[in-house]
């Protein structure tokens, strides 16, 4: 009886303490989810139109390499304002023909997809640490800048309730604060638009969508194209506005993370951004408890537990959600299908 | 065909990422085996390499490396040193110190050296172990937290707890900060990654949420996130291993000075004794005695506190005639 007590204590203690905890660390939660959203919405993108793409992570790796050499080159001849607004824009391109590749290899020429996403990955590791050893380090230079972050007025960060929120979407940089207008807009674009239709269409039964005349063809393009995009910010994210140096593999495994956001959500953007910020919920909590330890039982439980598995919380929490806790989700129908137009092929 | 097309793309790529090393003349064949991870890792691999190249080119000497990608691959990349004929065999990190020993035992005509690796008795003639006492170099970051901190609270973001030369960093800048400044408090956490800059950016905006006026990393890119948190929130970093006021340009605002293993300096030294008195053995430690640890120059305070420059320069003095221990 006594040890069922202690149990909804500890439960209780916790609940206080993640009560105290939260409010502080919803800065960091949306720093940390920015990355995993918007490679979980290129994610979304690519398969509400039919098309599997694991290569986000090594699109968001390639354009955040070219994201940091532009800033990197331009930081002198522009000044730094313009040199860092020039390699989001480049990372974004860059993105953006790195889909378009993929879009080629899996639309039209029709290659396995899961073959083309594993080049694009492994592609990317190699070109980036090539160019990397070939031109940043030889320098001796680093540095293409960071955006400073945007500070909410003390008074409007204090305010009771509304406050922390407030915090938490506007004391960032314009990236990390831009990933919410890009959820909404993409969430209603998909579900109440004629693009959104065409969209889930093709992903759903392309032949249907071929017979009354929508172009499978140029919307599986498109899709692939603006949500390889959306990876490409992801990439200068980190690069220009996280850390402000390149290193080495340093997507560390967020494409994947990404996709499983995107499945936690079910293939929507509201959901896929909850999914991303779950994750970085349990990577903020992974770090943080370690500094902040509640008084009592409950504290000492919790220094007993080794650092590691504070640090290992995230992918513990990609496999259970993988395994089904979220329930039965289902990808859209056609999803991963090459298309063949009939009388073609 | 189309399947065999992409393969074939996405494997030509990687083999032009593939390769290393440069050729630099004649004389002594010196080959290098890093640790897991990259060459350009802003730390000990890169700074053991350029050591290992200024020696070479001291002596010179030619100077190749190899960047080892699996613990698995350890042997075969020293094996292949050895097989080339190579004269010296640097191997860079605590975990190729096995594979070192074996090597070294079963080649007596190859010297080599082992950056961070402690080896015990029996202990090769051909066999030399460089190593740094980090704890003298963190109590010198800690002399400066202790002096600099205004609210009594200071942080220290730490990489792997299991890595001994992290942890070493981080007892002596302890045991400094409350010995110069009585009842300050440290905050610290090892984030258990050394490449996740946004994991330490948490850590750092977490303790300075805490209070924390003064942050040190021993984190690698982890604490280079670190260091970016203190700097937006406009209080004091301090860098680890070399100058990071140079090597982490985005950081310059609030790096006041970094706790210095001198590396590079080690590595060519070792080299130069090697080509001067013949075969090296036994563990060489780079410490206040000469020159192998230190601090970077005070940055970014003005003024700079009165007497720091002076307790500085008297701990380095009293570290070196052994009268001050670090970690008691």
């Amino acid at each position: 009886m006594d040890a069922i007590a202690t149990f909804f204590r500890l439960i209780w203690e916790l609940g206080v303490y993640l009560f105290t905890v939260v409010p502080d660390l919803l800065p960091i939660i949306l720093a940390l989810a920015t990355p995993l959203a918007l490679g979980a919405l290129c994610g979304v993108l690519n398969e509400r139109s039919g098309v599997v793409n694991i290569g986000i992570e090594g699109i968001m790796l390639m354009a955040a390499f070219f994201a940091y050499l532009t800033g990197f080159a331009l930081h002198s001849a522009v000044g730094p304002g313009a040199s860092i607004a020039l390699g989001i824009l480049v990372a974004i391109i860059v993105g953006g023909l790195l889909g378009l590749a993929h879009a080629w290899l899996t639309v039209s020429v029709r290659a396995d997809q899961i073959i083309a996403g594993t080049m694009m990955n492994i592609a990317a590791f190699g070109v980036t640490g090539y160019l990397n050893r070939l031109i940043i380090t030889p320098s001796g230079l680093g540095g293409a800048g960071v955006i400073a972050p945007f500070h909410l007025p003390d008074a409007v960060a204090n305010l009771p309730i509304a406050g922390p929120v407030l915090v938490m979407f506007f004391d960032q940089g314009p990236i990390a604060m831009s990933v919410l207008f890009i959820v909404i807009a993409l969430q209603f674009a998909l579900f109440r638009t004629r693009w959104g239709l065409r969209t889930r269409a093709v992903g759903e039964h392309p032949k249907a969508a071929d017979t009354v005349g929508i172009d499978v063809y140029r919307q599986r393009y498109l899709n692939v194209i603006l949500g390889c995009g959306l990876a490409g910010l992801a990439g200068a994210f980190l690069t220009l506005e996280s850390t402000g140096s390149f290193q080495n593999g340093m997507t560390n495994g967020r494409g994947f993370i990404a996709l499983a956001a995107m499945i936690f959500g079910r293939w929507t953007p509201i959901g896929a951004f909850a999914g991303a910020l779950l994750f970085g919920t349990a990577t903020a909590l992974g770090v943080v408890v370690s500094i902040r330890v509640p008084e009592g039982d409950l504290g000492n439980i919790m220094r007993s537990i080794p650092s590691n598995w504070y640090a290992a919380l995230p992918y513990l929490m990609t496999i259970v959600i993988l395994a089904g806790v979220v329930g039965r989700s289902t990808p859209p129908a056609a999803d991963g299908v090459a298309y063949v137009k009939e009388g073609k092929g | 065909m189309k399947r065999l097309l992409a393969l074939g793309l996405a494997l030509g790529v990687v083999v032009a990422g593939c390769g290393g090393g440069g050729l630099l003349g004649g004389g002594l064949k010196i080959g290098m085996v890093t640790d897991i991870g990259q060459l350009e890792d802003k730390s000990f691999n890169e700074f053991s390499w350029k050591g290992v190249q200024d020696g070479a080119s001291a002596v010179g000497g030619t100077a190749k490396n190899i960047v080892t990608k699996d613990i698995a691959d350890y042997k075969q990349n020293i094996q292949s040193f050895v097989d080339q004929k190579y004269d010296i065999i640097v191997t860079v990190g605590f975990l190729i110190g096995t594979e070192t020993t074996a090597a070294a035992k079963a080649n007596p005509n190859i010297q080599f050296f082992g950056v961070d690796q402690f080896i015990a008795d029996p202990i090769p003639a051909n066999y030399q172990g460089l190593l740094f006492n980090e704890a003298q170099a963190g109590y010198l970051a800690g002399i400066v937290a202790g002096t600099i901190t205004k609210s009594n609270k200071i942080g220290a973001v730490g990489g792997r707890e299991d890595v001994p030369p992290v942890v070493n960093y981080i007892k002596g800048y302890q045991n400094a900060a409350q010995a110069t400044k009585p009842g300050v408090q440290v905050l610290v956490n090892y984030v258990g990654d050394f490449n996740a800059p946004d994991k330490g950016e948490a850590s750092a905006k977490t303790m300075i949420g805490q209070g924390a006026d003064v942050i040190f990393q021993v984190a690698g890119l982890t604490g280079a996130g670190a260091l970016r948190a203190a700097c937006s929130a406009k209080i004091w970093g301090i860098g680890v291993d070399v100058d990071q006021y140079q090597s982490l340009p985005d950081s310059k605002a609030c790096i006041v000075t970094s706790a210095e293993k001198r590396l590079q300096n080690a590595v060519r030294d070792g080299i130069k004794r090697f080509k001067d008195k013949g075969k090296q053995s036994g563990n060489f430690t780079n410490d206040a005695t000469n020159d192998g640890i230190g601090y970077s120059p005070l940055r970014n305070l003005n003024p700079v506190p009165a007497g720091l420059e002076d307790k500085l320069k008297q701990a380095l003095a009293d570290m070196k005639s052994g009268k001050l221990k670090p970690v008691p």
